[in-house]
C-alpha cells in the first residue's frame, strides 16, 4: 500500500445538506494513523458523527477525498493509487470491500434482533467473506469468551444489558478482523453502571496496538487512552494535539469554552 | 321473500356446491403463492439500488459527471439532474404496476387478462382432480396473484421500511451488499412486522375470488348462478354462497391472528 503509517487520510472533507444551507462537515483535513487511538470531541451538532460516518461512506460526500490505505473509497468505480513498488496504478474502488476492514460501533449497538448472539456474530464473516461456518463459530466463541460473554452466545439481544450489547457489538465487529475501529458515542446510550465495562474492552483494544477513531463525551477516556484528540465545531476540525494539548493548553477559544462547559 | 322451504330445492346441487367450496380453496391458495412471489420481486425492485445514470457517471465522470456533480464539483443534493441520477428503472417499473393495479378494477383486470391475454395463449383444456376447468382456472390465478401482488408489495415495502434504519448501517458497515441486507437482515424482521396485513389480504383475497366466476370458473358462485337458472330462486342460493364464504374467512382470520400472538409471546423472551 501508499504512505508508511498513514492509514486513512482525509482531504478537505465536505457534507452540506439542503444545497449548502447545512453544512455538517465544512471541509475537514486529517490523517490517521496505524496504531491511532484519535478520540473526536465537540459539541452537539457540531459534525463528530457525520464525519465517522463518512470515513465508511455511510454517508455520502458531498466533496472531498478519503484515501484507505492508499485507495480514494470517495471515487466510485476507479482510483489512481500507488502500488507497493511506488508506481502509479489504477484501481477499482469496491466500497464494500473497504467497509469489511473498517469495523463500526454504534451508540445504539444496532445489534439483528432476530439472530443469536452467536449467529450476530458469524454472519458477516461466513456470507462476506466466504469463511467456513464452523471456523466462524470458532473465532466468535473466543472473541465473546475474550470479553467475558461466552456463556451467551445462544442468548438473543433482547435478554442481554446494554453493557452486554455493546460488548458484543464491538467483538462482532471486530470478527470482520478490520484495520481501523470506529465508535459513536459507545457508551452515551448506557445506564452509568455499564459504561466502565465497554470502555475496559476499548482500552483493550487500544492496547493491542487497534486503530481506532471514537467520538466520545467521556473525557476521562479521550485523556487516558487517546494519543490524539481532535476537536471539531461547526463542521471544522479547528484544534488537534495530543491529550495534554488539548486539556492542559487548549489554543483555540472555542475550546476553551467547550472544555469550560463539560470538565 | 326468503323461503324455508327453498333451501331443500338447492339440494340437488350440492355437488356443485362442494366443488365450488375447491375451487375457491384452490385458487386463493394459488392466488397468495403468485401474489407473495411477484410481490417479493416487486419490493425488492422498489428498494434496490441500481441508478443507471449514476453508474455512467461513475464510469465516465468527465463525459456524464454533472448527473452527480455541479460545476464546482460538489455533489448534488437537490433538484432535475440530481433526481435523474438518482433514477431506477427497476423502482420506477414496479411502482408503475403497483399504481396502475391499486388504481383500475379487478373485474377490467381479469377480462383484459382473460379475454386479452389468455386468447393468445391457448390452454389445453383439461381437468384438473376431474372438476377444475385448468384453461379458466389458471387465468383466474392468475389475475387474481397480480393483483394481490400490488398490495402485497405495499405490505412488504412498508413492513421493510419500518426495520429500523441502524440495522442497515451495520449490515452494510460489516461489508453485507444491499442484497444480502435484505434478505438476511431486513426481511425476516419485516416479515414479522407485516403477518397480521398479510393474512388480511389472504382474507380478501378468498373473498374477491368469486369475481373468477365472470370468466366461467366454477367456483361458488357458479353453483349460486346455476341454482338460479334452473329453478329461478336467487336469494336462497346465495344466502348459502354468503354463508360458506363466511365458514372460509372467519377462521382463517382467527387462525392468523391466533398464530400471529404466539410468535409475538416468542419475542418476549
Ligand atoms: N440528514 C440530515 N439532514 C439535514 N441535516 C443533517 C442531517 N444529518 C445531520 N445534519 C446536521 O448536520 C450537523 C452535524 O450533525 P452530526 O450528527 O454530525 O453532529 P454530532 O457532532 O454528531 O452531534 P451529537 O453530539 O449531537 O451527536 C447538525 O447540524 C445536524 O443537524
Ligand atoms: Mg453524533
Amino acid at each position: 500500500m501508499a504512505t508508511s503509517g498513514k492509514i486513512i487520510e482525509v482531504k478537505d472533507l465536505k457534507k452540506y445538506y439542503n444545497r449548502g444551507a447545512i453544512k455538517a462537515l465544512d471541509g475537514v483535513t486529517v490523517d490517521i494513523n496505524k496504531g491511532d487511538v484519535a478520540v473526536v470531541i465537540g459539541p452537539s451538532g457540531s459534525g463528530k458523527s457525520t464525519f465517522l460516518r463518512s470515513l465508511n461512506l455511510l454517508e455520502d460526500p458531498t466533496a472531498g477525498s478519503i484515501l484507505f490505505e492508499g485507495v480514494d473509497i470517495t471515487k466510485k468505480k476507479y482510483t489512481k493509487a500507488e502500488d507497493s513498488t511506488g508506481r502509479t496504478v489504477t484501481v477499482k474502488v469496491d466500497v464494500d470491500q473497504h467497509r469489511q476492514k473498517m469495523g463500526m460501533v454504534f451508540q445504539h449497538f444496532n445489534l439483528f434482533p432476530h439472530m443469536t448472539i452467536l449467529d450476530n456474530m458469524t454472519l458477516a464473516p461466513v456470507k462476506v467473506k466466504g469463511m467456513s461456518k464452523k471456523e466462524a463459530e470458532e473465532k466468535a466463541l473466543a472473541l465473546l469468551d475474550r470479553v467475558g460473554l461466552k456463556d451467551r452466545a445462544g442468548a438473543y439481544p433482547i435478554q442481554l444489558s446494554g453493557g452486554q450489547k455493546q460488548r458484543v457489538a464491538i467483538v462482532r465487529a471486530l470478527a470482520m478482523e478490520p484495520d481501523v475501529m470506529l465508535f459513536d458515542e459507545p457508551t452515551s446510550a448506557l445506564d452509568p453502571e455499564m459504561v466502565g465495562e465497554v470502555l475496559d474492552v476499548m482500552k483493550g483494544l487500544a492496547k493491542e496496538g487497534m486503530t481506532m477513531v471514537v467520538v466520545t463525551h467521556e473525557m476521562g477516556f479521550a485523556r487516558e487512552v487517546g494519543n490524539r484528540v481532535l476537536f471539531m465545531d461547526g463542521g471544522k476540525l479547528l484544534e488537534e494535539g495530543s491529550p495534554t494539548d488539548i486539556f492542559e493548553h487548549p489554543k483555540h477559544p472555542r475550546l476553551q469554552d467547550f472544555l469550560s462547559k463539560v470538565l | 321473500m326468503i323461503k324455508i322451504e327453498n333451501f331443500p330445492r338447492i339440494l340437488p346441487f350440492l355437488q356443485m356446491f362442494k366443488e365450488g367450496i375447491g375451487v375457491t380453496v384452490l385458487l386463493s391458495l394459488c392466488t397468495v403463492l403468485i401474489g407473495f412471489a411477484l410481490a417479493l420481486v416487486l419490493a425488492v425492485m422498489r428498494m434496490s439500488n441500481f441508478r443507471p445514470f449514476l453508474m455512467l457517471a461513475h464510469a465516465f465522470p468527465k463525459v456524464f459527471g454533472f448527473f452527480e456533480r455541479d460545476k464546482e464539483g460538489l455533489k448534488l443534493d437537490s433538484g432535475f439532474l440530481y433526481h435523474m441520477g438518482r433514477f431506477n428503472p427497476f423502482s420506477f417499473l414496479a411502482t408503475a404496476y403497483v399504481e396502475i393495479i391499486r388504481s383500475t378494477p379487478v373485474l377490467v383486470q381479469i377480462w383484459i387478462i382473460y379475454y386479452g391475454v389468455f386468447n393468445a395463449i391457448k390452454l389445453p383444456a383439461f381437468k384438473l382432480f376431474g372438476f377444475i376447468a385448468f384453461n379458466r382456472f389458471l387465468p383466474g390465478a392468475v389475475t387474481l396473484g397480480i393483483n394481490s401482488a400490488a398490495y402485497l408489495c405495499e405490505i412488504i415495502r412498508s413492513g421493510m421500511q419500518s426495520v429500523d434504519g441502524g440495522q442497515t448501517e451495520a449490515a452494510r458497515s460489516l461489508g453485507l451488499k444491499q442484497l444480502q441486507n435484505l434478505r438476511y437482515i431486513i426481511m425476516p424482521q419485516a416479515l414479522k412486522n407485516i403477518l397480521p396485513a398479510i393474512a388480511n389480504e389472504f382474507v380478501t383475497i378468498i373473498k374477491e375470488s368469486a369475481i373468477v366466476w365472470t370468466i366461467g370458473v366454477a367456483d361458488i358462485m357458479a353453483a349460486v348462478n346455476a341454482v338460479k337458472g334452473a329453478t329461478y330462486i336467487i336469494m336462497e342460493p346465495l344466502i348459502v354462497a354468503a354463508g360458506i364464504y363466511f365458514c372460509l374467512c372467519f377462521p382463517t382470520s382467527k387462525l392468523i391472528a391466533y398464530a400471529e400472538r404466539r410468535m409475538r409471546r416468542g419475542d418476549v423472551r
